[in-house]
């Protein structure tokens, strides 16, 4: 097969692009297994060391309990996500079939939800958790998230889009709604479902500044958390090195996870219309 | 089977007498990681030397992110109703945690102990005294000092014919030194001068800067004024533009504390202004006969101080009250304040850290920590804090970061940047120093 020097051309342009984009994951792939160089002249390179060393990455296992952090952020990911595909499907349904009065003005309110920053709920969901009795503890870092607007919206999109035929047919069939909802809506849903989780997940496992805010205790730090335990200087030096295999070992699993299931990542990004 | 009841029942009362009567209060400690990762495992091994040492308290060391971080999360818990009992918070953050009420005087606990405010700060360098205290109370224990400080490649000075034993002095030799040592050609690139400009970085350089141009910065004593338009300011910030635009030995931009460290460890910058702190990272890293020297002045030498401080919480049980203070005194005493600055770089904040046997033997062995703290010593002054800290701060720090770049001229730039400031204290001016008479 011959090929087109335009072709030629455009594959030459997308690698270098290719090749932009991927190098700080380069780099960190590099940097993890070079040894410790104190931030000085090969620093920057992104050629492979000569002599790769494990070293950086048992400093960070020294540096922080990971075994743990991975099984507390295991725990908070798949928590929060069991919880919100109950509540979504609910909600989403409720907003999408049943008709009850102020039903717009509740979605409206729902949707504002998603304008507000973060930040500047800490101190109310603080004391909501204290309240509650579930600070410094991962129930209370993934009670805020529990319900998701963005999640309700999503499914009651995808609900509407599937058309009412369907439910019409079981109906006649005398199933009941939540039969329609599990046996007829649910599985058409299937790619909203999968969207959303994929978003959840990365989204709760990289999230730093609230599981900061709730957990004291070590043993429930997660891993954004553990990781920044050795990875933010104010004033000292930067050990490159170490930084790098620890936001490897981090990233690891959702980097696994991204190459097993490529296609279906890019779908959900592309279905739920949310940028990585 | 009746006996073997009963024996079993007087091993378990023997069992349970053997049991302490109280259970340890427990107390937890907020800190942040100012430098690197080894220092908080190092913090974590503090609190269980300490619950080892004694039995009616129980640390519990909680990592809170960096010094911004730590002040949220220390601010938030409070709110919460569940504030720390101790934590290490930035130094120049105790004005303001004491404007929102929110953490406690320490002269109470001095007091009980039947000691004068004074007696107890005559230990600690007197640079550091104006950051713990408010309103002439002391409201924060010094644990962790630094000052910024001019790091030099010795090497590169005997390469321009600058003899490294005489470091640059003034503001007109930084300049003439910064040029000689400048080399524009290709890939060998070098700057003769390097800066941190990234936030919270950049205010302290620029108050070092102002200061050594025989500026205040601002008002120590109250938090409403700062001396952004002030023609010492305006002088600092003129040295920068020129450093970067006219004589052409700074690079033009933005550059963080990592892009200068490394720039310097590459042989990539001859001078770089860094923190004290960074003193043991160089020591361990740079692979060329490095030099320390004092900040050089214009009008005079000053380094304004920075580090963190021990502070409690208002608002905690009376147990914990008192084991807060317990822990705090344990933390600062002489012996524990003299082995973390040897573990980090820092100062230790007590002259009598520094008659201690082993910190005799480090100072010895490592000369250069010894004219950080003649710097501290004698040329230090307060660290910038004032009502709304932070926002205050970064209205200077915008604008220079906008000179830096070519974006603005000085004279434009200490004008906005007063405005904002001005704008962003005037609740507090207008409740505190515009409030005359009765009534308000």
């Amino acid at each position: 097969m011959r090929w087109h020097p335009a072709q030629l051309g455009s594959a030459a342009l997308l690698c270098s692009v290719a090749f932009v984009w991927t190098t700080p994951f380069l780099w960190m792939l590099v940097a993890a297994f070079r040894p410790e160089t104190g931030g000085s002249r090969d620093m920057a390179s992104l050629l492979p060391p000569l002599q790769p060393t494990l070293e950086n990455f048992m400093l960070a296992f020294e540096s922080a309990d990971f075994a743990i952090y991975y099984v507390n952020t295991l725990m908070v990911v798949a928590g929060i996500l069991a919880v919100q595909l109950v509540t979504i499907s609910l909600a989403g349904y409720a907003f999408a079939r049943l008709d009850f009065p102020g039903k717009d003005l509740l979605f409206t309110l729902f949707l504002l939800q998603l304008m507000l920053v973060p930040p500047i709920l800490i101190v109310p969901n603080l004391i909501t958790v204290v309240r509650l009795g579930i600070y410094d503890s991962l129930l209370g870092v993934m009670a805020p998230y529990l319900a998701s607007a963005f999640g309700t919206f999503l499914m009651r999109q995808t609900f509407k889009a599937i058309p009412r035929d369907y439910e019409e047919a079981a109906l006649i069939d005398g199933a009941r709604w939540w039969q329609v909802l599990w046996h007829v809506l649910l599985p058409l849903a299937r790619p909203g479902l999968v969207a959303f989780s994929i978003v959840s997940v990365c989204a709760h496992w990289n999230e730093f500044l609230w599981p900061l805010m709730v957990v004291n205790a070590p043993e429930k730090r997660t891993l954004t958390v553990g990781l920044a335990s050795f990875a933010s200087g104010a004033e000292g030096g930067q050990e490159w090195g170490l930084l790098a295999a620890g936001t490897l070992l981090v990233a690891l699993p959702l980097l696994a996870a991204f190459l097993a299931f490529q296609r279906q990542f890019i779908d959900s990004f592309m279905f739920s219309g949310v940028k990585g | 089977m009746t006996r073997m009841i009963a024996m079993t029942a007087t091993a378990l009362a023997l069992a349970l007498l053997a049991e302490p009567a109280a259970a340890a209060t427990k107390i937890e400690f907020f800190f942040p990681v100012p430098v690197e990762g080894k220092l908080a495992r190092e913090m974590t091994n503090i609190g269980k030397r300490f619950n080892a040492e004694q039995s009616d308290i129980e640390v519990v060391a909680v990592y809170t992110g960096n010094y911004d971080e730590t002040k949220i999360k220390a601010q938030a818990a409070m709110q919460a109703g569940k504030p720390p009992a101790v934590a290490l918070v930035s130094a120049n953050f105790v004005l303001e945690f004491k404007l929102n009420d929110q953490i406690a005087p320490l002269d109470p606990f001095l007091a009980a102990e039947n000691m004068a405010k004074d007696a107890f700060l005559a230990d600690f360098w007197p640079a550091l005294h104006a950051n713990a205290t408010v309103d002439g109370k002391l409201y924060a224990i010094p644990y962790q000092n630094s000052t910024p400080l001019l790091y030099y490649n010795a090497d590169l000075f005997k390469e321009a014919g600058i003899d490294p034993e005489k470091p640059p002095q003034n503001w007109a030799q930084l300049i003439d030194y910064g040029v000689k040592l400048t080399k524009k050609d290709g890939s060998a690139a070098r700057w003769g001068l390097m800066l941190p400009s990234e936030y919270d970085y950049l205010g302290w350089i620029t108050s070092a800067f102002t200061m050594a141009n025989g500026g205040l910065y601002f008002n120590p004593i109250y938090g409403g004024e700062v001396y952004y338009d002030a023609p010492s300011t305006l002088g600092a910030l003129r040295f920068f533009d020129d450093a970067v635009h006219k004589y052409r030995f700074m690079p033009e931009g933005v550059t963080d504390q990592k892009a200068v460290s490394s720039s310097f460890f590459a042989g990539n910058a001859a001078m770089v202004i860094l923190s004290t702190g960074t003193l043991s990272f160089v020591r361990d890293n740079a692979k060329f006969n490095y030099k320390v020297a004092f900040v050089p002045g214009n009008l005079r030498n000053a380094a304004p101080i920075g580090g963190g401080s021990l502070v409690t919480f208002k608002g905690l049980p009376e147990d914990q009250r008192k084991a807060a203070w317990t822990f705090m005194k344990w933390l600062s005493s002489p012996a524990q304040l003299a082995s973390w600055s040897r573990f980090t770089g820092y100062f230790a904040p007590r002259k009598s850290s520094y008659e201690l046997p082993e910190m005799k033997e480090f100072t010895a062995q490592n000369p250069d920590a010894l004219i950080a703290l003649q710097q501290l010593l004698r040329y230090g002054q307060p660290w910038f804090a004032t009502f709304n800290t932070v926002a205050v701060r970064k209205a200077m720090e915008d604008e220079v970061q906008a000179v830096l770049s070519g974006k603005k001229k000085p004279e434009a730039a200490v004008k906005d940047a007063q405005r904002k400031a001005d704008e962003i204290m005037l609740p507090y001016v207008q409740s505190t120093a515009l409030t005359i008479g009765p009534g308000g």
